[in-house]
């Protein structure tokens, strides 16, 4: 569908005014605002592998990013009026003590894309706001972001805080960050860990299936 | 003993001071800050290099001026010669002294942003060694020249949005601070970033125990050959695996 195929392309080359432009020619010629959204995710997978293989860089997914987001922009809400539910609800942040925030931004609009209702509480995020907003919003899913190796022990206080609060069976709590690894992930009692943005949306997926 | 230091630019005055009062004979390597910019596979990967440009049979042992740095020291082999490494996060908790006065101040004092004479005055080489850029620090005419004005404004939006996110700019004043230039320059970075400024004291006392070879357990980690160095996710930071 030569539409999507430009959407694809608007998105791996960052241009957010041709991903707007081409999603309103798509809704109005009649693409269901689910297969637009359907394209966006592997278009961010594009963009991911680009990265690892160093032939993007952070700015280069931040634009790829903002032209998905701006597509999204306009088909979230025609999804909200045909009562399309989510695949999840996902409460993301940075954790507390840490203000890094771009790489936890960029898998907060992945998730988007990914389908996902995406709660994002921004950075220095207490656990107990991390618990507020799950509780508030049934979230079925917690994903916690960290880029310091000093703030890394906010996780775990945060998981042993779903834990102290009798919640840790309602939610997954999935973690990411340079520094994190599955092993510290494993070692906290977190459900999953992704080491990039692109295997953060099929963990989400695959930690949301019932 | 004789003693082999490899460690990062940013601690050059600190680390010559040190090593200038040692008992020992301390030969200096120092690699650059952009190391901490590559991440920490690729930084741990450099870091190894200099451990085994070390010549066998010549040192006691190799110090490493250094912390975790984001894991740019995990899997860090020693072999021929025992690596001994401070039990750091990184280099502002070997500046302030300890672990437990980082970990409070730290936590004390959100959105910090740290200075010190190495993190003013060194990395300027930064961008040749970072084969790619990151897009940080970049001038908002540098953004708009490679991705268009509104692509590049949008860029320079994004990040810089952090310095709104941090509140105060924290100088660690060693001593080491030659004619108050340093402490100017970092006035001026608070204010230019519309931060609130404060210089704390800084205890070498960590550093020097490093070069002095006083390696006691609770402070410094030490891998012998064949061992390797790996984060411990608990208050001990690193811990070695054979």
């Amino acid at each position: 569908m030569p539409d999507l195929e430009k959407l694809h392309a608007a998105v791996i080359e960052g241009d957010w005014k041709a991903a707007a432009a081409v999603t309103h020619a798509a809704i109005a010629r009649g693409v269901a605002p689910l297969t637009i959204v359907g394209c966006l995710v592997p278009a961010m997978d594009e963009v991911g592998r680009l990265f690892e293989c160093e032939e993007y860089f952070v700015p280069e997914m931040l634009l790829s990013a903002r032209a998905m987001k701006a597509s999204m922009e306009i088909v979230r809400p025609l999804l909200a009026a045909a009562g399309t539910e989510p695949v999840g609800r996902v409460v993301i942040g940075t954790v507390k003590g840490d203000l890094h925030d771009i790489g936890k931004n960029l898998v907060a609009s992945m998730l988007e894309g990914g389908g996902f209702e995406v709660i994002d509480l921004g950075a220095d995020v207490a656990p107990e706001r991390f618990i507020e907003a799950a509780t508030a919003r049934h979230a079925n899913l917690v994903a916690l972001s960290a880029l310091l190796t000093v703030t890394m022990p906010s996780m775990k206080t945060t998981v042993d805080a779903f834990q102290a609060a009798g919640l840790r069976e309602q939610v997954k709590i999935m973690v990411g960050g340079a520094p994190v690894t599955q092993q510290y992930a494993d070692a906290i009692g977190a459900d999953g860990y992704s080491e990039s943005a692109a295997g953060a949306v099929a963990l989400a997926r695959k930690l949301v299936v019932v | 003993m004789r003693l082999k230091l490899i460690g990062c630019e940013v601690l050059f005055r600190e680390m010559c001071h040190a090593c200038a009062h040692s008992p020992h004979q301390v030969d200096v390597e120092f690699l650059p800050k952009g190391l901490h910019d590559l991440g920490g596979k690729p930084m741990a990967a450099k870091i190894q290099e200099a451990v085994d440009r070390t010549p066998e049979g010549v040192y006691q042992a190799i110090l490493l001026g250094y912390g975790l740095c984001g894991n740019g020291l995990e899997g860090l082999t020693a072999r021929h010669t025992r690596l001994v490494l401070p039990r750091a996060h990184d280099c502002i908790a070997l500046l302030l002294g300890s672990h437990e006065r980082y970990q409070a101040y730290f936590a004390d004092n959100p959105g910090t942003f740290y200075r010190s004479t190495g993190w003013l005055e060194r990395g300027q080489g930064l961008q040749q060694l970072t084969h790619h850029t990151t897009g940080f620090d970049e001038s908002l005419e540098t953004l708009i020249g490679k991705y268009g004005e509104d692509n590049g404004r949008y860029l320079y939006e994004e990040m810089t949005r952090y310095r709104a996110q941090y509140r105060k700019l924290t100088f660690i004043e060693t001593g080491l601070e030659a004619g108050g230039k340093f402490i100017a320059e970092a006035a001026a970075e608070a204010r230019q970033k519309g931060w609130s400024f404060e210089r704390l004291p800084g205890d070498l006392a960590w550093l020097w125990r490093l070069v002095e070879g006083a390696w006691a357990e609770a402070e410094f980690v030490v891998a012998e050959p064949g061992q390797r160095i790996a984060a411990s996710y608990d208050n001990r930071v690193v811990k070695v695996r054979t």
